[in-house]
Formats: structure tokens, sequence, C-alpha cells
């Protein structure tokens, strides 16, 4: 409960302004950077030397199906809402890339555009009952996610199913991190939409969404869109797990729902809506991988894995919470 | 004022109602499909494994009455369900000692959620979440994976026995939930504690200027859904004597859709829990039929979510209408 005071707001000089604006983006990058320094001493003290381009490849195709998902789960939450299906859209989208796609160039790209505009109809689904249906997002995709992950059964009963090689190969080549240029190509596509009428208006939305209507903004529509995209970015995710896993399992997309929203809130993305980043949430979900990475090279019992990942999550949120009040109380 | 607690109750005892008859239908339907379904010691079988949905319902109705949500349902069950039987070694003695702990495990659990929620002003979604998180891993790493000497325990015979000693041929378990559920709807519908939790619910910030203690009454909440959850965990071992893991993940969903059919708003403010109790028990028998009819896995979990959909949408409707 916060106190509603904080609107009287004075000026403050320039870069005050400026950290503070971006206070969720620079502690992710700070997180981030922490991470791979811990990392890299780890990674000394085993193995006498830093860690090189297939330390980096791995880790880079391993966080890309997370990064997809954390993008499309910033979208949803910008708008003041949460995609409990994520982990059933790349649950189905996964089985179906491994069941359908043949290792010939016109399959690959008919299969690529038909997984995403699957993911697009899923996400639509979402967005429809929660824009125009009016009902509460957590429920709604915590229904669907069941749906979702019923269907992916369907599809793909057993893991199973196969990746072609090249297709791997193009997505998430294993001997060098190309894969970033998608995430390149993501981070250029955010700006832009950043920028645009529809970034503006889902922004708006998650910021107030009554003042947002009272602006000629169509509610309705943004959110729509909002979880639309949501779910092409995560079948997006899915396709990049087949291609990582080279075959399918129908089950394995289930803990992309809590960790794409542990991505989404490390990068400072408010889950109260209408403030974040999805550079932010793309750099959450790198140092959820890199936590897994430190706790491996700790000799940490994989075991308590889930354990650091939670804590990480309340020390990460508190932590921003923290500082921002103390900012806003010094300005 | 009168009036519109009138109409609020109205609409909530419908609800329950709605629940009811559906569970009601659901029975009738069973005995067409499958006869012998509706027979009475297949309704007592099917109401016990609504029991435990239920109970979890329990806390997870307090919660949503705030317009919050405990998503650390899994690991708090499953955590308390291996803390029990490592604990008391499935022998009688150490029972009360193991019972104690692992009801202050839940509780303790439940109340570090409710500190984040009211005092560090984390989302509940958040805090819960990580709870859930720090729960499995805590769970998984001391157990190493259960594989534990203590943890092939048994649940000690007197708790296997409140689960299924027969009392006037009843199940124990049933007149537990049925415990529950009278208290649990007194404690919300006759006590101040439970005025303030409505009230929270309908609107926090009117509440603190009225002298509501809302961070200590979210606290309490809380600290009660994780009891609710741990309780749910040990009648769950005595039932299968035995604890696995991942033996509380069906629970998180079932909780939720239990309190949403039972018609308490995920907003908060509105709802019983004699509702979430109906929705629990027509969940559970839904869940039978689709059994009984040799519908598989796939296909509960897409009628699982229809169900809830379309009644969210019924639902809806009313609150237009209303």
């Amino acid at each position: 409960m916060p106190p509603e005071l904080a609107a009287r707001r004075e000026r403050r000089p320039f870069a005050a302004h400026l950290v503070s604006q971006n206070i969720g983006l620079l502690l992710v990058f700070a997180l981030l950077a922490a991470a791979v320094i811990l990392y890299c001493v780890f990674f000394w003290i085993r193995q006498q030397s830093l860690p090189g381009n297939f330390e980096l490849t791995s880790t880079v195709n391993n966080t890309m199906p997370l990064a997809m998902a954390a993008i499309g789960q910033t979208i949803v939450v910008l708008t003041r809402g949460l995609d409990l299906s994520v982990g059933g859209i790349i649950d189905l989208t996964n089985a179906l890339a491994a069941v359908h796609i043949q290792d010939n160039v016109g399959s690959m790209l008919g299969w690529t555009a038909l997984v995403l505009l699957v993911g697009a109809a899923l996400g639509l689904v979402n967005g429809l009952l929660v824009g125009v249906g009016r009902l509460q997002p957590i429920v709604v995709t915590l229904a669907t996610l069941s749906i979702f992950q019923g269907l992916a059964i369907r599809v793909l009963p057993q893991p199973g199913g196969a990746i072609p090689p090249s297709y791997t190969a193009a997505l998430v080549d294993p001997n060098n991190p190309w894969a970033l240029l998608y995430l390149a190509l993501c981070v250029l596509l955010w700006l832009a939409f950043r920028r645009s009428a529809l970034g503006v208006a889902i922004f708006a939305i998650g910021n107030d969404e009554g003042a947002a209507r009272a602006n000629g903004i169509k509610v309705v529509q943004g959110k729509v869109i909002a979880y639309t995209l949501s779910g092409v970015f995560a079948a997006a995710g899915g396709l990049f797990l087949a291609a990582t896993a080279t075959a399918g399992d129908a089950t394995s997309g289930n803990g992309f729902t809590l960790s794409s929203i542990v991505a989404v809130v490390l990068g400072g993305v408010n889950l109260f809506g209408g403030r974040g980043s999805a550079v932010g949430a793309i750099a959450g979900a790198f140092v959820t991988t890199m936590i897994v990475n430190i706790l491996f090279f700790s000799e940490i019992d994989p075991l308590y894995q889930s354990f650091y990942e939670g804590l990480f999550l309340i020390i990460a949120v508190v932590a921003g919470a923290v500082i921002g009040r103390l900012l806003r109380r010094r300005r | 004022m009168a009036r519109l607690g009138r109409l609020r109750l109205g609409r909530d005892r419908r609800r329950t109602l709605y629940a009811l008859i559906a569970a009601v239908a659901l029975f009738v339907v069973g005995e067409l499909v499958h006869p012998g379904f509706a027979g009475l010691d297949s309704v007592e079988a099917i109401l016990t494994i609504a029991s435990f949905v239920g109970l979890v319902a329990a806390g997870q109705t307090f919660v949503v009455l705030i317009g919050g949500i405990d998503l650390s349902v899994p690991w708090v069950l499953n955590g308390a369900a291996i803390l029990l039987v490592t604990l008391s070694l499935g022998e009688d003695g150490r029972a009360l000692y193991a019972l104690l702990l692992t009801l202050g495990m839940g509780a303790g659990i439940g109340l570090l959620n409710g500190v984040g929620v009211a005092f560090l002003d984390v989302p509940a979604v958040v805090i819960t979440l990580a709870m859930n998180g720090i729960m499995e891993g805590l769970t998984l790493g001391l157990s190493g994976g259960l594989t534990c000497a203590a943890c092939a325990s048994y649940a000690p015979p007197i708790v296997q026995r409140a689960v299924h000693e027969p009392i006037l041929g009843v199940p124990a378990e049933l007149f537990l939930w049925l415990a529950v559920i009278v208290i649990v709807s007194f404690v919300l519908g006759r006590t101040r504690f439970g005025r303030h939790t409505y009230a929270i619910g309908n609107n926090a910030r009117a509440s603190y200027l009225a002298g509501v203690g809302v961070r200590f009454t979210t606290v309490l909440l809380y600290a009660l859904s994780g009891l609710f959850s741990a309780l749910a965990g040990i009648l769950l071992v005595g039932f299968g004597g035995q604890a696995s893991l991942g033996m509380g993940t069906p629970y998180l969903f079932q909780s939720i859709a239990a309190v949403v059919i039972g018609g308490v708003y995920i907003l908060g403010g509105r709802g019983s829990y004699l509702g979430a109790a109906a929705g629990a028990a027509s969940l559970t028998a839904l869940v039978s039929v689709l059994l009984a009819m040799n519908m598989p896995d796939y296909g509960r979990s897409i009628i699982y979510g229809v169900v809830i959909l379309v009644l969210l949408l019924l639902y809806g409707r009313e609150e237009g209408e209303g």
C-alpha cells in the first residue's frame, strides 16, 4: 500500500532524474555484472582459465527461450496484466515444431511461420478474454495454461520428434553465439515499439487505464495486442527450446511461466504496470541462467537451485523497492 | 447499506448454490455413465479427495478475499508432508512434536509471505512464487531428493487414522473438513477479523483510514494460508501413507479453481468459504466423472480450463446485471 503522496514531484538534476527513471535497468545490469564476475571467479578456481567462446555460446543458447518468453511477458506486465499461459504456449509450440519440421528449407520456413501464427492465435484468445471479456488476467491465463498444456500432450504424447540439425544451426549455432543477433534484433524492435503509438498506448494503459481511455487510447485493442504479442514471443521461445534440445517435449515449457516472471521482475519491470523495458527483461533472463551456471561451478548441490532462484528474486525485488524509495526521498 | 449487504449475500449464496448443484449434477451424470458412481462408498471416496483441495482452498480463500494469491501452495504442502514423516519417523510417540513443528513451518512460511506483501510492498504473486522456489529448493536439498533414510518413513499411525478411521461409517477426514468449514465460515462471517478481511478486500485504503489493522490482518491471513497448506500436506501423507516429490503441484491450480468456481471474487472483498468448499467438491466430482469416462489426461486438462473460463464468463455477466 504505497502512499499516494509520491505524486508531488519536484524538479531535480537531470542526472538524478535519469538514474531514478532507469533504476530498474541499472539494477539488473549491475546484477548481471556481479553474476558474470562471480561466475568467472568460480570458473577460474575450477579450470585455471577464463570462460571463452564455448561458455558464452552455451549461455546464450540456453537463455534464448527464456529471453523470448520474458519479452512477451514484459509487454503483458506493462499493461498491468500477467500471462501465466506462457509455459503452455511454449509446450504446444515446442511440440508442434518437433513433430512437423522436416529437413528442407520450405518446411522449416513454413512451419516457423505457422508456429508463430499459432502462438499469436493462442495469445489472441487470452487477449480477447482479458480485453473484451473483462476477466482477470491471472485466472484467464491459468485456465488457458491448463488448456494449452492439454493440447500440447495431445500433439506429442511422449517426448520425441526430431529437429533437423540445420534448423538448430540456424537458430542456435552450437559453435558461435550467433543467437545474439536475434536478441539484437529484438532490442531494436523493442526500441521502435517503445516509441510507436502502440507502445505508448500499452505504457499508458498500465499507468492509468481510466486516464488512458479518457485520452482516446483504445484500451481493449491495446490489451488484445499485448497478449497476442506475448503469444508470438512465447512461440518463438518454443522454437528456440526445440532447436536447443533438438527434440520436443510437451512438458518442457512448464517452468517458463515462473521463470519468465522471475526474469521480468529481475529486469526491473514493475508488476503494477506501466514501467519497465524488454531490455531489462532480457538481462533478467541472463541473470537467471547465470545463477544456474554459478551454482553448477560453486559445487552447490543442484537440488538447491530453486532455493537460490527464489532467494535472488526476493533480494532483487526488495533491493529495488528500497533503493527506489531512498532515491525518491533524497530528491 | 443494509440493502447492499443483502444483495451481496444473495449473490454469494447463489453462487455457492450453483457450485453445490453442479456437484450433485455431476454425481448424477457419473451414475449414468458408470453405474455405482453415486453409491455411498464412491461419494465418500470422492469427497475425501475433495477435502484435500478444500483445505488448501480455505487458505487460498483467505488471501484471495483481500485480493492476494498464494502461489507457494505446492512446495509448502510438499515440504510439510516430507517434514512430518522425517520428524515423526512413523512413530506415534513423536507425532505430536512433528505435527506442531510442521504446522509451525507452514504458518511461518505464510507469515514471511505476509510480511513481504504487507510491509515490503512486494506483489503477492512475486513473494509467494519466490517462496515456492525457496521451499522447493530446501525440500529437495535437505531431503537429498527424497533419498534420506527417514524420508521413506510412513506417516504416524495416528495421522493415518485421523484420515481413514470411519466414524459412523464416514471417514474421519470428512468430519475434519466439516469442522474446518464451520470454523472458517464462522471466522469470516461472524468475527471482527472476518469483517476486517472483507473490508480490506473491498478497499484497503478506506479500511486503513477506518482504523483496521491492514498490515497485521494481511500477515495473519497469509500465515493462515501457509497453515492450511501444511495441514493439507499432513493429511495427504496420512491418506497415502508416504510422501512423494511433486505431490503438492496439482493443488495450486485446483485450489484457485475451487475458489473461482465457488464464487470468491478474485480481486477480493466478496465470496465465502462454503462456496469454495462446494467448488472443491464439484471440481473433484468433475475429475472423477471424466476418469470414469476414461478421458485421457490431456482431455481432463483441457476441460478443466474450459470449465473455469465458462464460469468466469457467466459470473462476469451476472456482475454486470447486479
